[in-house]
């Protein structure tokens, strides 16, 4: 099944995340009720106060390295990159009106960070599929394997993340963006500047890899 | 290699792959799927998927903090004549 190639949009040079979106991601949203205190802090900062920013720092410091930990697997990078998003959103917050949830405005001003940082470093410039998963094992495949190996209950969270940080980067941007940050297709699409279907396809290529990566482990462990 | 046609035999494991990406999309009834019910590997292989998406979205949540260093850096930025310059 021939797949679209998966590049990194020019558009996403800007790391502005625009007027506030219309709609975050649903299952953001829904972990992520209002939090106490962010709507005077948000009002503060935006009229310059630096301790108001800081609180904003404060509360959502963790979310904002989180994702770029997990989109980079490297705590340099995923550092410089949390600290780039912070003095974006220093400059930014004045444009923000508060259409959406700020947790979900200031996630999508880190994906745009994440993104041009990629861009920089030269992975779109070739189709990321092609330059990081060359191996022609990621289709469809009609031979499962061992079924003694079941992953139900088998995965803890050191596990996947670790499965995760070794996904080629294409396909681990997908899977964050969609499967833990709550992204609909249709949302990645528009990040990425590619299609819904290509979205979709990559999402289920991340999780095929990733079931290959789990159970490589399972295997290993149990050979040991 | 296995490659399981359903008992209406129209449909192969890998017709059925293909449809993953979309039966997974539209939250389909995966029990109602004729291919499933006479394909151990495929339903393994949906079981699998579908428990790595649950696990996803329950355990990894964030839990990193970046280091006391970021906020210092930032600080330091936001107090020099040229904001846009990263002091690390």
């Amino acid at each position: 099944m021939a797949t679209p190639d998966l590049e990194l949009p020019a558009a996403t040079l800007s790391a502005t995340p625009g007027p506030s979106p219309a709609k975050g991601p649903t299952q953001h949203l829904r972990r992520n009720p209002p939090i106490a205190g962010e709507a005077e802090a948000i009002a503060a900062a935006q009229g310059g106060d630096a301790r108001a920013f800081e609180t904003l720092y404060a509360l959502h410091k963790r979310r904002v390295y989180s994702l770029c930990l997990r989109m980079l697997g490297n705590v340099a990078e995923a550092e410089d990159l949390t600290q780039e998003a912070f003095l974006q959103l220093y400059r930014k917050i004045g444009t923000f009106r508060g259409d959406s949830a700020f947790s979900t405005w200031l996630h999508r001003l880190a994906v745009n960070v994440v993104l041009m940082h990629l861009r920089k470093k030269g992975l779109p410039q070739v189709s990321l599929e092609e330059t990081l998963e060359p191996s022609s094992d990621d289709g469809p495949r009609k031979d499962i394997g061992a079924r003694d190996l079941q992953l139900s209950g088998s995965i803890d969270r050191v596990t996947l993340e670790r499965a995760v940080e070794n996904l080629p980067p294409g396909y681990r941007l997908v899977f964050v963006l969609h499967d833990v940050e709550g992204y609909e297709h249709n949302e990645i699409a528009g990040m990425l500047d590619c299609s819904i279907g290509n979205s979709k396809s990559q999402l289920h290529k991340a999780r095929m890899k990733l079931r290959d990566l789990l159970k490589s482990g399972l295997r290993k462990d149990n050979t040991e | 290699m296995s490659e399981t046609r359903d008992s209406s035999g129209d449909q192969t494991c890998a017709e059925f792959q293909d449809r993953l990406p979309q039966l997974f999309e539209s939250q389909v009834d995966f029990s109602k799927e004729e291919h499933l019910k006479h394909c151990d590997n495929c339903a393994e292989l949906v079981r699998d998927l579908n428990y790595i998406a649950q696990q996803a979205k329950w355990i990894m949540s964030p839990i990193h903090d970046p280091s006391p260093a970021v906020w210092n850096n930032i600080e330091s930025a936001l107090q020099a004549p040229e904001p846009e310059q990263k002091s690390r």
